[in-house]
C-alpha cells in the first residue's frame, strides 16, 4: 500500500541499498518509490489531520457504515498502528541500550519489564482514555492517544527485551574491534550494535506489531465510565456493524482488516526481513533465505544511491566535523575519572530514574490506599476465585490448542513444500483481531445454546492458538536430518518415533509458543469471557469478564484490584511453569 | 645463534627504542564465589622498533590476557603499561589487532569493513577513501572492494582484517592467534605476506607483536620469541632468533630451534625428578601422594588412544615425535602425556615417553581389569580424595562445595574445567557420578563399584 514506508525504517548507516553500484540512472522504479513516497506523506497528513479534530464526548457523531468509508477508516487505523510502532521502536532503543549498558539501570530495567509484560493492557484502557483526555481537553487527539498507548504496550516489553538480549549478546571480538578503533558512542551504536541486532529486532517487531492488531481493534471502539467512544476505524467499523446487525459490513470490514494486513507483511515485514538477512552474525550464507518481491524490486532503484551519496554522506560528515569540532580540545579522560559527557548522560539517568520511580511509587501507593478503603476482603477472595477459574480457561486453551495442533504442525513441518505456505499464514492468521469475530460466534452460542463458560475458552483460543502451531511447525522443519535418517534406520514409527525424536526435538518450540499463547490468553479473556451479539451479552464466571465489567462502570478500585490479581496470576504462572519449562528445554532437549 | 637468556640477547636489542612496555603486570579473574584466579604473574615485556615478537604459550596461558593489556583492551590489576615512556590511558593508539575470529562485521563491504579502522580519525572523506584504497591494495583485496565477508574464503577474510587493521598507519601490529583458524596452506601464505609487509618500511609499520602457541609459526617468524609458562602464566624464557629470512623450516638452525623450545616446555611441564616433600607420617588419608597436584584437563579416552600408540610403535618415543604423529598441538599432547604420567602408566625420561610396567599390565588386562587399574591410581591422587572423604559420610555432594575446595587447593587453576575431567575420570572408574540435574556429585550405585571400591 506504501511502498515508500520501507526506506523510513532504516536508520543504520548501511542502510543504503547500494547493491546495484555504478549503475546511475533513473528509471520507472524510481518513479514509483517517489510516487509511493509522495502518497505515503500525503497519506499521513491526510488520516493525520482527522486525529486533532475537536471531539465532544456527548455529541459525537455516529460512524458512518458506509462501504466506500472503509479505506479511510483502514487508513486512520494504520496510521495508528504506525505510531505506536514508532513510539514502540524509540522505547526500544532508549530502554534497551540503557539495560545493556549500564548496571543500576538493567537492575531496574529488567525486573520492571518482566512485570510490565504481564500487566492486562486492556484492563487499563478506561484508566488511560480519562488520563489522556485531560490532558487534551475537547480534542480527539486524547482518545487517539489512548488507543496508540494500548497497541504501544501492547507490543513495546518484547522488542525491548529481544534488543537488549541482542545487545548483549553481541560477539566479545566485534565489541573488541570496534574498542581498538576507537569508535565513540554514536559510531559503535550504528555500525555494530544496531545492525548485529537488526535481525532479531525485525523479528520481533514484525511479530509483536501482528499482536498490535488485537489491541487496535479492541481499543478503538471503548466503553468506558459508562461512555461509549468510537474512533474512526476499522474496529469501531466493524463494532458499528454488529450493533446494528449489518452483516454485509462486518463482512467487508474483515476482508479490509485481512488485506491490510497482508499488504503490511507483503509490503513492509517480507522486505525488511529479505533487507535483514545481511545481519545475520554468521559468515555463512543462509542455505533459505527470504525473499520478497518488493525488495527486488526496490534493489534496482537508483534513487537510494542517489540519496545516500548525494544526501546522507555529506550530511553525516558534516554533523561528524560538528561533533569533533566541539570534541577537538578534550583528551582522554584519566582512568576510573569518567568523562564530562559520562557524569551529564548519568546525571540524566538518574534524575530520569527518580522521576519515574517516584511516580510509580506514588501511583501504587495511591491505589493500595483506594483498594484499602473500598474493597472488602470478602471481594479479593471473589476475584482471586475468578481468576482461578480464568487460569482454568487458559490451561484448558493451551491443552486444547496443542493437542490438536501438534500433529498438524508436525505434519506440515515434515512437508517443506507446505510450511512455507502454512508459516506465513499461522502468522497473518496470529495477527488477525479475531476479536472482530467474536459477535459471529457469540451469535452462533446464542442459536444453539452453549453456554458461555465453555463457550469462552473457544474464543480465547480462537486469537492464540496459532502461535502454537506455527512453533511447533517451525520446531518440526529443525530436526536434522540425520536424526530422522536415523530413526528410520532402526525402524522406529508411530509413538516411539514420536516419543523418541519427534517430542522431545519440539519441545523448546512448544515452550516458546505456548508460553506466548498462554500470555496472549490472558489478555484475550477480558474481550471474550463478556461478549455481546446484538442485545443479547453473554458473560462467563472469570477475573476476564470482571475486568471488562467494572472497566466499562468505572469502578476504579476494583479495576486497580483486578488487574493486579490478574498480573500476580501471569507472573506467578511465568515464574513457577513457563521458567522451568524453559530452563528444561534448555537443558535437556537443545539440538545441538 | 641462539641465545637461550635475555641478557646475552641485549646486544641486539638494546638500541632500539621501545613502542610499548608491560612493567611487572599481574592480572586476576574473579571465578565463582569470591575466589580470584591469578593468570598473569609479574609480566616484564617491551615491544622495540623494528622486532617481530612472538609470544608462544598453550592455550589458557594467559597470553590473549597480555595482548589485550598491551593494546588497552584490558588493565592489568597491578603494575603499569608504557607507550613510548608514557602511562597508557584508554586504548592504545599506536597499535591494532588481527583477530583470530577476523571480528569482521557481516553487515559491512569490504572497503566499509576496512574504513572502520579510520573511523575516529580526523581526516577529510578523500583523505579515507585514499588511506582505505591503500590499505586494500598491500594486501592484496584490490578485486574485493563490493563484497560482503560472507562471500568470501577464511584467507581472504583474515586479509580484510588485516587491511582494517592497517589502515590507521599503526606502529605496532598485534597478531591474536590470527592463522590458526585458516587451513595449512593460507595460513602459510598469509605469514609470508605478514613478514614481508613488517620488512616493507613505507606502511609506517614498525613491530609485529604475535600470540601463537604454534612452535613452528614463531620460530618461521619472530626475531624474538616469548615462551609463557601457564598456571599463573609467567614468562619462562627468552629466545632471540637471527635466521635469516626467508626461513627453511628445513634447515638445522630452524629445527635446532624448535628442538630447544621443546625441550624447555617438557622440561617444564614433565619433571624428570617432581619435588615429591617428604611423607607426612601418621596421616589416615592414605594411599594418596602428599601433594596436592592438579590433574591435565583431558579425556580418559585419549590417554588410552595415547598408551596403544605408545605400545604399538616402539620407534616412537619423542614426545614432539608422537604429538606430530597424533597431529595435537605440543601442549595438548604434553598434558595427555602428563595425565598418563600421573597416574603412573607412562614414565618420562627426558623428552620420552615410555611404558611403566603398570601401563603394560594395564593395556594387557580386560575392561575390568583396567577399571579396576585405573581406580586405584585415581584413589592415589590427592585431588580427589577432596570428593572421596566427602562421599564417605553422604551419598551426594553439591558440586559448588567441591569447586570451592578445588579452588582454595589449586588456586592458578580453573576449578570448573578440574572438576569436569575429575567426573569424567571419575565415571571411568566408577568412582562417582554427577546429577545434572540438582548439580550434585554422588557415588553410583551398581555392584561392579562395590567390586572395585
Amino acid at each position: 500500500m506504501f511502498p515508500g514506508q520501507f526506506p523510513s525504517e532504516m536508520k543504520s548507516k548501511t542502510a543504503a541499498l547500494t547493491a546495484t553500484k555504478g549503475k546511475g540512472v533513473f528509471s520507472w522504479v524510481d518513479l514509483l518509490v517517489l510516487l509511493g513516497l509522495f502518497g505515503l506523506c500525503w497519506s499521513v497528513l491526510h488520516f493525520g489531520r482527522g486525529m486533532i479534530v475537536h471531539f465532544d464526548e456527548g455529541a459525537a457523531p455516529p460512524l458512518d457504515v458506509g462501504v466506500w468509508n472503509i479505506p479511510y477508516y483502514a487508513g486512520r487505523t494504520l496510521l495508528r498502528m504506525w505510531i505506536a510502532f514508532a513510539c514502540s521502536l524509540l522505547f526500544t532503543f532508549a530502554v534497551g541500550y540503557a539495560a545493556a549498558k549500564s548496571r543500576a539501570a538493567r537492575s531496574v530495567i529488567l525486573p520492571a519489564l518482566d512485570v510490565l509484560q504481564s500487566v492486562p493492557v486492556l484492563g487499563f484502557l478506561s484508566v488511560t482514555v480519562t488520563g489522556f483526555m485531560a490532558l487534551f481537553p475537547g480534542s480527539l487527539m486524547g482518545v487517539e492517544c489512548a488507543s496508540i498507548f494500548a497497541i504501544f504496550t501492547g507490543q513495546v516489553w518484547n522488542m525491548t527485551f529481544g534488543f537488549y538480549h541482542s545487545l548483549v549478546t553481541i560477539p566479545t571480538d566485534m565489541q573488541e574491534a570496534a574498542s581498538t578503533y576507537g569508535l565513540n558512542r554514536w559510531q559503535r551504536f550504528t555500525t555494530v550494535e544496531v545492525p548485529a541486532s537488526m535481525h532479531s529486532l525485525i523479528w520481533n517487531s514484525m511479530m509483536s506489531f501482528g499482536g498490535g492488531w488485537f489491541f487496535v481493534a479492541q481499543s478503538e471502539a471503548i466503553s468506558v465510565m459508562n461512555k461509549n467512544i468510537k474512533l474512526p476505524g476499522l474496529g469501531s467499523y466493524m463494532a458499528s456493524a454488529v450493533e446494528r446487525g449489518d452483516n454485509h459490513a462486518a463482512m467487508w470490514a474483515i476482508i479490509a482488516m485481512l488485506v491490510v494486513i497482508l499488504g503490511s507483511d507483503q509490503l513492509v515485514w517480507r522486505p525488511l526481513l529479505a533487507w535483514a538477512d545481511k545481519f545475520k552474525i554468521e559468515l555463512t550464507e543462509s542455505s533459505d533465505p527470504p525473499t520478497s518481491w518488493l525488495y527486488d524490486l526496490l534493489r534496482g532503484a537508483y534513487v537510494f544511491t542517489w540519496f545516500e551519496e548525494k544526501l546522507a554522506q555529506p550530511f553525516r560528515d558534516w554533523f561528524r566535523n560538528l561533533t569533533l569540532r566541539f570534541t577537538a580540545g578534550s583528551k582522554p579522560a584519566k582512568q576510573g575519572r569518567p568523562t564530562v559527557g559520562a557524569i551529564v548522560f548519568r546525571g540524566v539517568g538518574i534524575l530520569l530514574g527518580l522521576w519515574v520511580g517516584y511516580y510509580a511509587i506514588s501511583g501504587v501507593l495511591a491505589g493500595i490506599a483506594t483498594v484499602h478503603q473500598h474493597v472488602s476482603p470478602g471481594t479479593l477472595r471473589d476475584i482471586a476465585w475468578l481468576g482461578l477459574l480464568t487460569m482454568l480457561r487458559v490451561f484448558a486453551m493451551t491443552i486444547f490448542a496443542t493437542l490438536i495442533w501438534t500433529p498438524i504442525g508436525v505434519w506440515i513441518g515434515f512437508q517443506p513444500r507446505v510450511a512455507r505456505i502454512a508459516q506465513p499464514l499461522a502468522q497473518i492468521a496470529a495477527s488477525f483481531p479475531v476479536n472482530m469475530t467474536f459477535p459471529f460466534v457469540v451469535g452462533f452460542y446464542v442459536a444453539h445454546h452453549i453456554g458461555m463458560n465453555w463457550g469462552s475458552i473457544l474464543l480465547i483460543a480462537m486469537g492464540t492458538q496459532w502461535y502454537i502451531l506455527f512453533n511447533v511447525i517451525a520446531g518440526a522443519m529443525a530436526i536434522p536430518n540425520d536424526l530422522m535418517e536415523a530413526a528410520r534406520t532402526y525402524g522406529l514409527r508411530g509413538w516411539p518415533l514420536w516419543r523418541t525424536l519427534i517430542l522431545p526435538a519440539i519441545f523448546p518450540f512448544w515452550v516458546t509458543g505456548a508460553c506466548t499463547a498462554a500470555g496472549g490468553a490472558w489478555n484475550a479473556s477480558i474481550v471474550a469471557e463478556l461478549a455481546t451479539w446484538g442485545d443479547t451479552t453473554l458473560k462467563a464466571d472469570g477475573l476476564g469478564a470482571f475486568i471488562a465489567d467494572v472497566t466499562q462502570r468505572g469502578d476504579t478500585p476494583l479495576i486497580i484490584c483486578s488487574i493486579a490479581v490478574m498480573s500476580i496470576f501471569v507472573v506467578v504462572m511465568n515464574k513457577l511453569l513457563w521458567r522451568r519449562l524453559y530452563a528444561l528445554a534448555e537443558q535437556r532437549f537443545r539440538l545441538d | 645463534m641462539i641465545q637461550p637468556t635475555e641478557s646475552a640477547v641485549g646486544s641486539d636489542i638494546a638500541g632500539r627504542p621501545v613502542i610499548a612496555e608491560l612493567c611487572h603486570i599481574t592480572k586476576s579473574f574473579p571465578v565463582r564465589g569470591s575466589h580470584e584466579l591469578k593468570v598473569l604473574d609479574e609480566i616484564d615485556l617491551a615491544v622495540h622498533e623494528g622486532e617481530l615478537l612472538a609470544l608462544l604459550g598453550q592455550s589458557g596461558s594467559g597470553k590473549s590476557t597480555i595482548l589485550r593489556c598491551l593494546t588497552g583492551l584490558a588493565q592489568p590489576t597491578t603494575g603499569r603499561v608504557l607507550c613510548y615512556g608514557q602511562p597508557l590511558v584508554g586504548i592504545n593508539p599506536h597499535a591494532s589487532i588481527v583477530f583470530q575470529t577476523f571480528a569482521l562485521y557481516p553487515w559491512l563491504t569490504v572497503e566499509q569493513n576496512v574504513a572502520v579502522g579510520l573511523m575516529s580519525k580526523r581526516m577529510s572523506r578523500a583523505e579515507k577513501d585514499a588511506a582505505v584504497e591503500k590499505a586494500i591494495d598491500i594486501i592484496g583485496l584490490s578485486n574485493y572492494h563490493a563484497a560482503y565477508p560472507r562471500e568470501i574464503s577464511g584467507g581472504m577474510r583474515q586479509r580484510v582484517g588485516i587491511a582494517r587493521a592497517l589502515v590507521s598507519e599503526p606502529k605496532i601490529l598485534c597478531l591474536d592467534e590470527a592463522f590458526s583458524a585458516l587451513d595449512v596452506l593460507t595460513a602459510e601464505n598469509l605469514r609470508n605476506e605478514m613478514i614481508s609487509l613488517w620488512h616493507n618500511k613505507d606502511t609506517g609499520l614498525k613491530s609485529i607483536f604475535m600470540v601463537t602457541h604454534n612452535i613452528e609459526e614463531a620460530v618461521e617468524m619472530a626475531t624474538r620469541i616469548c615462551i609463557l609458562f601457564p598456571r599463573p602464566g609467567r614468562l619462562g624464557l627468552v629466545l632471540e632468533n637471527n635466521l635469516p629470512y626467508p626461513r627453511d623450516a628445513k634447515s638445522p638452525e630452524f629445527q635446532q630451534l624448535v628442538a630447544t623450545i621443546h625441550e624447555t616446555i617438557t622440561t617444564l611441564a614433565l619433571p624428570d625428578h617432581p619435588p615429591e616433600p617428604a611423607h607426612v607420617s601418621g596421616r589416615p588419608v592414605s594411599r594418596a601422594r602428599s601433594r596436592m597436584e592438579a590433574i591435565p584437563c583431558v579425556p580418559v579416552g585419549q590417554i588410552l588412544g595415547l598408551l596403544s600408540i605408545v605400545r604399538d610403535s616402539p620407534d616412537l618415543t619423542n614426545i614432539y615425535e608422537i604429538s606430530n604423529e597424533i597431529g595435537k598441538e605440543f601442549g595438548e599432547t604434553i598434558a595427555l602425556v602428563k595425565a598418563a604420567e600421573i597416574l603412573e602408566l607412562v614414565d618420562t625420561p627426558k623428552n620420552d615417553v615410555c611404558l611403566t610396567t603398570l601401563g603394560r599390565r594395564f593395556l594387557a588386562a580386560d575392561r575390568e581389569g583396567r577399571k579396576k587399574i585405573f581406580t586405584e591410581q585415581v584413589y592415589k591422587l590427592r585431588l580427589f580424595h577432596i570428593v572421596i572423604e566427602y562421599l564417605k559420610t553422604q551419598d551426594e555432594v553439591d558440586a559448588d562445595k567441591i569447586l570451592k575446595d578445588i579452588a582454595t587447593a589449586l588456586p592458578y587453576d580453573n576449578p570448573e574445567k578440574i572438576l569436569q575431567t575429575m567426573v569424567a575420570w571419575g565415571r571411568y572408574a566408577g568412582i562417582m557420578d554427577f546429577n545434572a540435574n540438582n548439580n550434585t556429585v554422588f557415588v553410583p550405585h551398581d555392584e561392579e563399584t562395590e567390586n572395585a571400591g
